[in-house]
């Protein structure tokens, strides 16, 4: 690990001289690449199979072959990391360690010249937030298929045409790509892309920790899809995994338990990124209160994401013993603790809402104030509620709970912090709408999205003051009223925030600019459909419908065949949404290097961004929301040479 | 970076990134690195506090009879532990100074003591006289453990380099981050192991 | 701008009518058959009586904003530099804080009542999950096991729940009271039915493959009636 500084200062000019490094044809399975990951992945397979198989056969383990054993050690551990190495996530790495002197950074894994620079260990953290795009938009496609065919088996009671256990699994699978592999890394995406812009940096700081980020992720999403062929079925014990459902059900599970761990180092390694990036790397006369509140909000994600994430790693590794190794973490006869894994699970996962939200909040911010003309109102209480919201997520786990028969004392003091969330969270609420007051609105479509979240997700979280009222929530737990609440918080929430950033940003990441009216076309059509298909969910819900059932009562018939046309639409409706960016992607009229006429330092540069963002680091000079304010600027961008900044 | 010196005076590359704080930034990755490994501690400690004392019919022996664990073995394990950690430090301290031989010594010190302790770590799995499957006592105990042990081999393979580069002659008085980050990691491993003996063998 | 604020809160109010009108004229909630399900039925009502405030309001000003305020997208003018304004932001975070707190109150005092017992004994029913059924259990009736739960009307009933394989939760929709049957541990709720007639036991707790169809029956009689069930074979 070396930081950014050090891995630019490299003796080749660059782009002249720049050699891509698709050499002669043993190049293609020798050298780092997809081809060299083709061979290798089965080899380290065949390594963790021959040590599991050997390691049983000396110990006298009966029997030798046990595939459950076999899939996890070489097809979830070894595997991978065949991969990883054959496509060359660790060659740099490894010539350190073999203590060869390190080959000086030739830049030749950053900067994308062809789409196939896409398919490589790339370093540029431009490249590598448009591979994080791409890759999570296609998991979302996946996920929202598999909510298409299990909304088709709900339009009637009973049995349609899926059975129980495929039912069940794709229900998790759906939720769980939905969350790991599309909301979470889908802002990783955005953030990556803009954040090192915004802060006037070249790069992130740890540009091959953050390539071998981003490659973790196809790994956890093959595994969860993978599951589907396991013998069984698909997991299929909710995203939320409880034991010891998740222990006895099919052998399945461990893919949940396993991929887990990859999406979760994966946001760990992310997240220290950013973290580093933020503190070490702002631009002379960045401080703390100039920083974008995309910036704020990415900087709290990342600490969530840092604390609470080996919770969840923790609890799937003691699902995973249970299952593999016989230990008794969750299982009552051994002396085992069942409620233990709620506990765990939800100080990771409560948590994880706020990470899929605050890098929206941020998107959010940044949209507002740009297209509204107008300085984000109350700039310091927005980043304060931010830290407010981190240090409140933390105490309100166990409202997950209510019902779930934990020591009751724990309810109300559990509530009271839940319900005290509002409190930070209006303040962002309340302070966009203030913005908005008598600005100058510019309707576009990433300005649709960001009005459509601000009251969808109101809604969202008005739902969740219900539930966290422990009362309302004894009745309406585990019912559709909570996958209500799910949707409007995360897909009127986290998904039309990052509809905004994608649209928002379009020109800067492509350099053309996207179809406005076809972008409207897709916010109404979303809008709309959206609310047809989520909103009956609560009433359904407090009736008695609860959740996760194939079959229910036929009083409920009628409302869930509505739900699964107005289902369908939402789904056609994003075929609006790629059909515009692939269209405008390949020949959309070019986009200016600051067609919102903003602030932020992002936009200061062309679209899309020179290979190394700046010329020279642009020196800061005020606030970023200064709309409005003759004269102002955030930042000269050749920096006055005589300031001289105290580092902070 | 010195052999390249005249090439980056007029290279193509990025423009030096500003030093927006005063904290190096591999320091600083390795010390969120480590706050998150604390958590995952922190997860395995908490599971062991459910087993032990939420849990309603928690053993009120530890471990519940007829099971020992060898508390002796253990210590003059976490003995050979915690002066590995002194080692360390004169290693770095030694290699600061410019003295490589004193470096060397300290870290190949360092680097058997860690093998001993993890040797001697495998060596008790055999004999503890109980498996993975004994119950939640031997869940936590393997667990905790186990997850130290993990951590351990993580630190030896991290010294394992520093040794490699060392005996190489990478590293002088002014370039030795890449024996400070692993002994940062390799003090953590030490202080965990201290938590983890107190809360499993000792308490 | 007197104008303005008039022509918002005309369409703050509109807003929250219709959305009273939604809230009134469906129903939204199963009719009520137990004391505790009442309870929780009046947290509800305070808990919309707020919500719609709330969102009338976040709504009236998005809509109103765009409707006053949009521009062409070709306007390079800014609006007003406008930064903050103290007194503002001090209302907006403190009348939110004393409005949860006001739902966190009353949904403490529910729910004390709802897990207190009565002065009179209450009868005691065990319940055990199993992968897909039901078992009811009446320990003061020679433990009595039954497929389906029969309770006495106006008799607070506590209900014990344990599981012998995986987590199930016990729900009556019609009882608003819920709770997880956990294996290795034993949770309790109070009911004290209300209505006379036939409800559902949900199980809603993720379970397996047969979870959608973890039914019972349940049916509240007249004391005289359950009497007479219970002394039954
Ligand atoms: C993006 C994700 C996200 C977000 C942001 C939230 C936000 C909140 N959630 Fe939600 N939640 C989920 C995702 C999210 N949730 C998911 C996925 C589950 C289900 C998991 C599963 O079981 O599968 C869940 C489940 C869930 C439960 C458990 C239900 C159950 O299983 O029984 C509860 C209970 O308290 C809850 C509460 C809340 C609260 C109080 C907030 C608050 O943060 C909301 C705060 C916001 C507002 C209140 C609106 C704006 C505020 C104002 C305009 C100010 C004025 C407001 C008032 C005075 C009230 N959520
Ligand atoms: C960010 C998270 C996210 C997102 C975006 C979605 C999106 C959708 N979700 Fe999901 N959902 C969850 C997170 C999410 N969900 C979670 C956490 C759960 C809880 C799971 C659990 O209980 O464990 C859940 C559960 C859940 C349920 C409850 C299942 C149950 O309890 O039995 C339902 C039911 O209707 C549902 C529906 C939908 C639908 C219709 C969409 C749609 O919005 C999807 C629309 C998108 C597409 C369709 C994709 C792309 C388009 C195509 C593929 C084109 C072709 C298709 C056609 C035109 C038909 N979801
Ligand atoms: Cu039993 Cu669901
Ligand atoms: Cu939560």
């Amino acid at each position: 690990m070396t930081t950014a500084q050090h891995d630019h200062v490299g003796p080749q000019p660059y782009p002249e001289h720049y050699e891509p490094p698709h050499g002669p044809r043993w190049r293609l399975f020798f050298g780092p690449g997809l081809g060299r990951a083709l061979w290798m992945t089965p080899l380290f397979f065949s390594l963790g199979m021959f040590l599991v198989v050997g390691l049983r056969w000396w110990w006298g383990w009966p029997p030798a072959f046990d595939w459950t054993v076999i899939v996890a050690i070489g097809g979830m551990v070894a595997a991978p990391v065949g991969f990883l190495t054959g496509i060359g996530a660790f060659d740099y790495w490894l010539h350190y360690i073999s203590g060869r002197p390190t080959r000086p950074e030739d830049h030749s894994g950053h900067g994308a010249t062809s789409w196939k620079d896409y398919f490589r260990v790339n370093t540029d953290h431009k490249v590598i937030g448009i591979q994080y795009l791409v890759t999570t938009f296609f998991f979302f496609t996946v996920g929202g298929f598999m909510a298409m065919l299990f909304r088709a088996e709900l339009a009637r009671p009973g049995l349609q045409f899926l059975d129980s256990q495929s039912f069940n699994g794709l229900v998790s699978v759906h939720a769980t790509l939905m969350i790991f592999l599309f909301i979470i890394p889908a802002f990783a995406g955005i953030a990556n892309f803009v954040v090192p812009l915004m802060l006037g940096a070249p790069d992130m700081a740890f540009p091959r920790l953050n390539a071998l980020s981003y490659w973790l992720l196809p790994i956890a999403g093959v595994m969860f899809l993978a599951s589907f062929v396991a013998p069984g079925g698909a997991f299929g014990a909710g995203w939320t995994g409880y034991a010891p459902l998740s222990v006895d059900g099919p052998v399945g599970n461990i893919f949940f338990n396993m991929g887990v761990q990859w999406a979760g180092a994966s946001s760990v390694m992310t997240a220290l990124n950013f973290l580093v990036t933020i503190i070490t790397m702002r631009a002379p006369g960045m401080t703390f209160w100039r920083m974008p509140l995309l910036v704020w909000a990415n900087f709290t994600t990342s600490l969530l994401v840092v604390i609470a994430t080996p919770f969840i790693a923790g609890s799937q590794f003691f699902v995973f013993f249970d299952r593999v190794l016989h230990t008794s973490f969750f299982t009552p006869d051994g002396g085992g603790y069942v409620l233990g894994y709620q506990h765990i699970f939800w100080f990771y996962s409560h948590p994880a809402v706020y990470i899929m939200m605050l890098p929206g909040f941020g998107i959010v911010s940044e949209v507002i104030s740009t297209m509204a003309r107008k300085p984000i109102f109350g700039y310091r209480l927005m980043a304060l509620s931010l830290i407010g919201i981190l240090v409140l997520g933390f105490s309100v786990w166990a409202h997950h709970m209510f019902v779930a028969g934990m020591a009751n004392w724990l309810r109300v003091p559990m509530m009271i912090t839940t319900l005290l969330i509002a409190v930070p969270t209006g303040i962002k609420i309340f302070s966009w709408i203030a913005t908005l007051w008598r600005g100058r609105i510019h309707l576009t479509t990433p300005m649709l999205f960001a009005l459509g979240f601000v009251t969808m997700f109101t809604i969202g979280g008005l739902s969740g003051i219900y539930l966290g009222a422990v009362p309302i929530d004894i009745h309406a737990s585990d019912t559709y009223f909570i996958v209500a609440h799910i949707h409007y918080v995360l897909f009127g929430g986290s998904v039309f925030t990052i509809f905004a950033g994608i649209y928002y940003w379009f020109p800067k990441m492509t350099g053309r600019m996207y179809d406005e009216r076809l972008g409207k076309a897709h916010f109404w059509l979303t809008f709309v459909s959206f609310n047809a298909t989520f909103f009956p969910m609560h009433y359904l819900g407090l009736r008695g419908m609860n959740r996760r059932v194939f079959d229910y009562p036929a009083a409920f018939g009628g409302l869930n065949f509505f739900i699964t046309i107005a289902s369908f639409v939402l789904g056609a409706s994003v075929v609006v949404f790629f059909y515009n960016m692939i269209m405008s992607w390949a020949r959309g009229p070019i986009a200016e290097g600051n067609p919102w006429r903003s602030h932020t330092l992002e936009w200061q540069v062309s679209s899309p961004p020179p290979i190394f963002n700046f010329d020279e680091i642009p020196q800061v000079v005020g606030g970023p929301y200064e709309y409005g304010v003759p004269g102002a600027r955030h930042a000269v961008l050749a920096p006055a040479r005589e300031v001289e900044e105290v580092p902070v | 970076m010195t052999s390249h010196a005249e090439a980056a005076a007029h290279h193509h590359g990025p423009p030096i990134a500003n030093q927006s704080s005063r904290v190096d930034a591999r320091v600083l990755g390795m010390l969120l690195f480590i706050a998150s490994e604390t958590m995952l501690f922190g997860s395995f400690f908490t599971v062991y506090f459910f087993v032990r004392v939420a849990n309603p019919d928690a053993p009120s022996t530890w471990p519940p009879p007829p099971y020992h664990f060898p508390v002796f073995v253990a210590g003059v394990n976490t003995a050979i532990l915690v002066t590995s950690s002194f080692t360390m430090h004169w290693a770095l301290q030694s290699i600061k100074r410019g003295n490589r031989p004193a470096f060397l010594a300290g870290m190949t010190l360092t680097f058997l003591m860690g093998l001993a302790f993890l040797l001697t770590q495998l060596v008790e799995y055999l004999h503890v006289g109980f498996n993975t499957s004994s119950g939640a006592f031997a869940s936590v105990f393997f667990g905790l453990t186990g997850l130290h042990g993990a951590h351990v081999f993580v630190g030896l393979t991290l010294l394992g380099m520093v040794l490699v580069r060392g005996f190489r002659g990478h590293f002088s008085p002014q370039h030795h981050h890449g024996v400070e980050l692993p002994g940062i990691y390799w003090h953590f491993v030490d202080v965990m192991w201290i938590v983890v003996y107190s809360a499993v063998y000792l308490l | 701008m007197r104008r303005g604020i008039v022509q918002l809160v005309a369409l703050g109010v509109v807003i929250a009518v219709l959305l009273t009108l939604v809230a009134l004229l469906f129903k939204w909630l199963p009719s009520s058959a137990s004391v505790e399900f009442n309870r929780i039925q009046d947290v509800y009502w305070f808990a919309t009586a707020i919500a719609i405030g709330i969102f009338s309001l976040v709504s009236a000003v998005v809509i109103f904003s765009v409707w006053k305020w949009r521009v062409p997208l070709d306007d390079d003018a800014d609006g007003p530099p406008i930064h903050g304004h103290t007194g503002l932001e001090i209302v907006w975070t403190a009348v939110p804080a004393v409005l949860v707190i006001a739902i966190g109150i009353v949904s403490a005092v529910v729910l004390a009542k709802n897990g207190e017992a009565g002065s009179t004994p209450p009868l005691q029913v065990n319940v055990i999950g199993q992968q897909f059924t039901w078992k009811f259990v009446y320990p003061g009736y020679g433990n009595k096991t039954s497929g389906e739960l029969v309770l006495p009307i106006h008799r607070q009933t506590k209900f014990t729940m344990t599981s012998v394989d995986v987590i199930h939760s016990f729900w009556v929709p019609n009882f608003g009271q819920k709770m997880d049957a956990v294996p290795g541990i034993k949770t309790t709720i109070y009911v004290t039915p209300t209505r006379l007639g036939n409800y559902q036991v949900v199980c809603a707790e993720l379970c397996g493959l047969g979870h959608a169809t973890m039914r019972a029956k349940a049916r509240v009689v007249t004391q005289g009636q359950f009497v007479s069930w219970v002394k039954g074979k």
